[in-house]
C-alpha cells in the first residue's frame, strides 16, 4: 500500500474559511514528495484530512483506492498504525521518557514487550538517541525531540509517512540529516510526504514538488 | 494482492495475547495511577462508600427483621378461641379447623386443663376450687401453615365467630405484623437511598474520572493519532471508575460492618427484654461481594458517563 490520491478536494472549517480549494494530486507508492506553500497555504490541513483528523467538504481522499473519509470507527485505529506521522509541534508526552514516547505506537497495537524493546532501541538508534532514551523529552533540544517525533513515526514500519515541518526551525546541516533520514525510509519503500516552507532545502533536493497557495494546487 | 473489500488494505496488527496484554497494562497505570492520587482516590472510596452503606445497612436490617418475624416464638399468626362456659363441641371444632388447609395445627385447652394451667402458674387454684363452677373457658389456639396469608386469617376467625358455643374470637398478630411493617418500611427505604445515594456514587466517579480524563488529555490525543483505537482510549478510565467504586464498596462493607459491631449489644438487650434472641445474620461473603459488585457496576456507570462526555470531542490537531 501507500499510493494517495487527492480528487478535487475542499476543506472549508466551521468558521467559513476555506482552506482547501479542489485540490487534486497524486503521490505515487514508494515516492517522496514535499507539500509547500506560504504560511496558511493549507499543507497541515492537507495532512491532517489525510490522518482521518477531519473530513474533506467535498471530494475523496484514496489510500490504496479506498476512500479513508468514509473508514468505519473499527478500521480507522488500523489504518492509523499504518501510517507514520512527524508534527510541527512534534506531540512529544512530556511526563514520559523518550522511550516510552516512541514505544507508544507499539503498544498501542499491543505488541510484546520484548519486541517493543527491540524495535524501540533500533529505531531511536537510528536517530542517534539511543543514549538519551531515559531522558523526558523536554531535556533534549528542540532538533533531538524533532528526531524523538520521527522514531515514533517510523517504529512500526509505515508504509506511510507524513511529515508536518520537520525541520522547522533547525539549522542547515542538521535539516540535512533530517532530510536523510526520510530519504532512508522512502529508500526501503515508504511512500514519503514533506511539508516544508524551506525553500533552499527543497530546491538542495530532487524530489517532486507539491505547491498550494491559498488553498489550490499551483505546481 | 488485491484488498478484500471486507478486511481493507490494513490488516490488522495483531499480536498473540495481544488484547490481554493490553488490558493488563491498562489495569497496571489504573492502579498505578490511583496510587499516585491517594488523597482523591480515598476520598472517592469514602464518598462512594458512606453511599453505598445506607441502603445496604437497611436491606441488612430488612434480611434480619423478616427472619426475625419467621422465627418469632409460637411466631406464625395464630388466633385463639374462647368457648363459651359449658360449651361441648370445643373439640368438634377443633377437628373441623384442622382439616382446613391453610391451618396447621389447633391445641385445645378444655376447661380442666386451663383450671390446672392456672393452678400451676399463679397458685391461687384454691381460690378457684372453692366454687361450685370452673370459671375458665376452654379454648382453641389454632396456628397457620406459613404460606397463610392475613386473609385466610381473617376468614377463618369469621367463620368460627359465626359457630355455636364460641364467645371470641382473638386474632394474635399484632407484632408479627409491626415487624412486619417495619421490614417492609426498612425494604421500601432500602430502595429509594440505593436509588438515591447511587446516582450520587455514580456522580462522584464521573466527577473524578472527567478529572482524570482532563489530566491526560494529551496522552489520549497522541494515542489517538498513533492508532489507538476508541476503545482502548476509554478502558483505562471504565478501570479506573471500576476499581473506585470496588473500593467504595469495601468501605461501605467496613462501614456496616462497624455498625452492626455498635449496634449488636443494644439490640440483642431490646430483644432479650422480648425472651428473643437473634443472631445477627446477612453480612457474609456474599454481602460484601454484592457491594463490591454494585459499587463497581455504577462506578463502571460513571466512568462511561465522564468518558461519553469528554472523548467525543477530542480534537487532536
Ligand atoms: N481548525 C481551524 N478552524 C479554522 N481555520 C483553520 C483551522 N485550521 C486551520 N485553519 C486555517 O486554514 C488555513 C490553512 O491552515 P494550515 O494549517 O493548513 O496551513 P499551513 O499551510 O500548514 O501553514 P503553516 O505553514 O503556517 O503551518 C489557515 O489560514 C488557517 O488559519
Ligand atoms: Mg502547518
Amino acid at each position: 500500500m501507500g499510493r494517495i490520491e487527492f480528487l478535487n478536494v475542499y476543506k472549508r472549517y466551521p468558521s467559513g474559511f476555506e482552506a482547501l480549494r479542489d485540490l487534486s494530486v497524486v503521490f505515487e507508492e514508494g515516492s517522496m514528495t514535499f507539500l509547500t506553500g506560504h504560511s496558511g497555504a493549507g499543507k497541515t490541513t492537507c495532512l491532517k484530512l489525510l490522518l482521518c483528523l477531519d473530513n474533506p467538504t467535498h471530494g475523496q481522499i484514496l489510500v490504496n483506492g479506498v476512500n479513508v473519509s468514509r473508514l468505519s470507527a473499527r478500521r480507522l485505529p488500523h489504518y492509523r498504525q499504518n501510517l507514520g506521522a512527524v508534527f510541527q509541534d512534534h506531540k512529544l508526552l512530556a511526563a514520559r521518557s523518550v522511550f516510552d514516547n516512541v514505544a507508544l505506537p507499539l503498544r498501542v497495537s499491543h505488541m510484546r514487550e520484548r519486541e517493543v524493546r527491540r524495535r524501540v532501541s533500533a529505531a531511536l538508534n537510528r536517530v542517534g538517541l539511543l543514549e538519551r532514551e531515559s531522558l523526558p523529552p523536554m531535556q533534549l533540544s528542540t532538533g533531538e525531540q524533532q528526531r524523538v517525533g520521527i522514531a515514533r513515526a517510523v517504529v512500526s514500519r509505515p508504509k506511510i509517512l507524513l511529515a508536518d515541518e520537520p525541520t522547522g526551525n533547525l539549522d542547515p546541516e542538521l535539516s540535512q540529516d533530517i532530510m536523510a533520514l526520510f530519504q532512508g525510509f522512502n529508500e526501503v519503500g515508504a511512500t514519503v510526504i514533506v511539508a516544508s516552507h524551506d525553500r533552499a532545502l527543497i530546491e538542495s533536493l530532487d524530489n517532486p514538488v507539491v505547491e498550494l497557495s491559498h488553498g489550490m494546487r499551483v505546481r | 494482492m488485491p484488498d478484500s473489500p471486507k478486511q481493507g488494505p490494513w490488516p490488522r496488527t495483531s499480536h498473540r495475547w495481544g488484547w490481554w496484554r493490553g488490558h493488563w497494562r491498562v489495569a497496571r497505570d489504573a492502579l498505578s495511577f490511583i496510587s499516585r492520587h491517594t488523597g482523591t482516590s480515598l476520598l472517592v472510596w469514602l464518598l462512594v462508600g458512606i453511599a453505598l452503606a445506607l441502603p445496604a445497612s437497611l436491606m441488612l436490617l430488612q434480611t434480619n427483621l423478616s427472619r426475625l418475624g419467621a422465627d418469632w416464638g409460637g411466631g406464625r399468626p395464630s388466633v385463639s378461641v374462647y368457648m363459651e362456659l359449658g360449651a361441648l363441641n370445643a373439640a368438634e371444632l377443633a377437628a373441623q379447623l384442622e382439616r382446613r388447609a391453610e391451618v396447621q395445627a389447633v391445641a385445645l385447652t378444655s376447661q380442666d386443663e386451663a383450671l390446672a394451667e392456672f393452678t400451676a402458674y399463679t397458685g391461687l387454684g384454691d381460690a378457684l376450687t372453692g366454687l361450685e363452677r370452673n370459671p375458665l373457658p376452654a379454648s382453641l389456639r389454632v396456628t397457620f401453615a406459613a404460606n397463610a396469608g392475613a386473609d385466610a386469617l381473617e376468614a377463618v376467625a369469621a367463620s368460627v365467630r359465626a359457630a355455636e358455643g364460641v364467645a371470641d374470637v382473638v386474632v394474635e398478630r399484632t407484632w408479627l405484623e409491626r415487624i412486619n411493617a417495619i421490614s417492609r418500611l426498612a425494604s421500601a427505604l432500602g430502595w429509594v437511598f440505593g436509588a438515591l445515594f447511587g446516582v450520587g456514587a455514580v456522580l462522584v466517579t464521573a466527577t473524578t474520572v472527567r478529572f482524570a480524563i482532563d489530566s491526560q488529555l494529551d496522552e489520549l490525543k497522541v494515542m489517538k493519532l498513533v492508532g489507538a483505537s476508541e476503545a482502548q482510549l476509554r478502558r483505562p478510565f471504565l478501570y479506573f471508575g471500576a476499581l473506585y467504586g470496588a473500593g467504595g464498596g469495601l468501605v461501605a462493607a467496613m462501614l456496616v460492618s462497624l455498625g452492626l459491631i455498635i449496634l449488636e449489644a443494644p439490640l440483642l438487650d431490646l430483644l432479650g427484654s422480648f425472651d428473643q434472641t437473634l443472631v445477627l445474620g446477612g453480612f457474609d461473603v456474599a454481602f460484601v461481594a454484592a457491594l463490591v459488585g454494585l459499587g463497581s457496576a455504577l462506578g463502571m456507570a460513571g466512568a462511561v458517563l465522564a468518558v461519553r462526555q469528554r472523548l467525543a470531542a477530542l480534537d487532536v490537531m
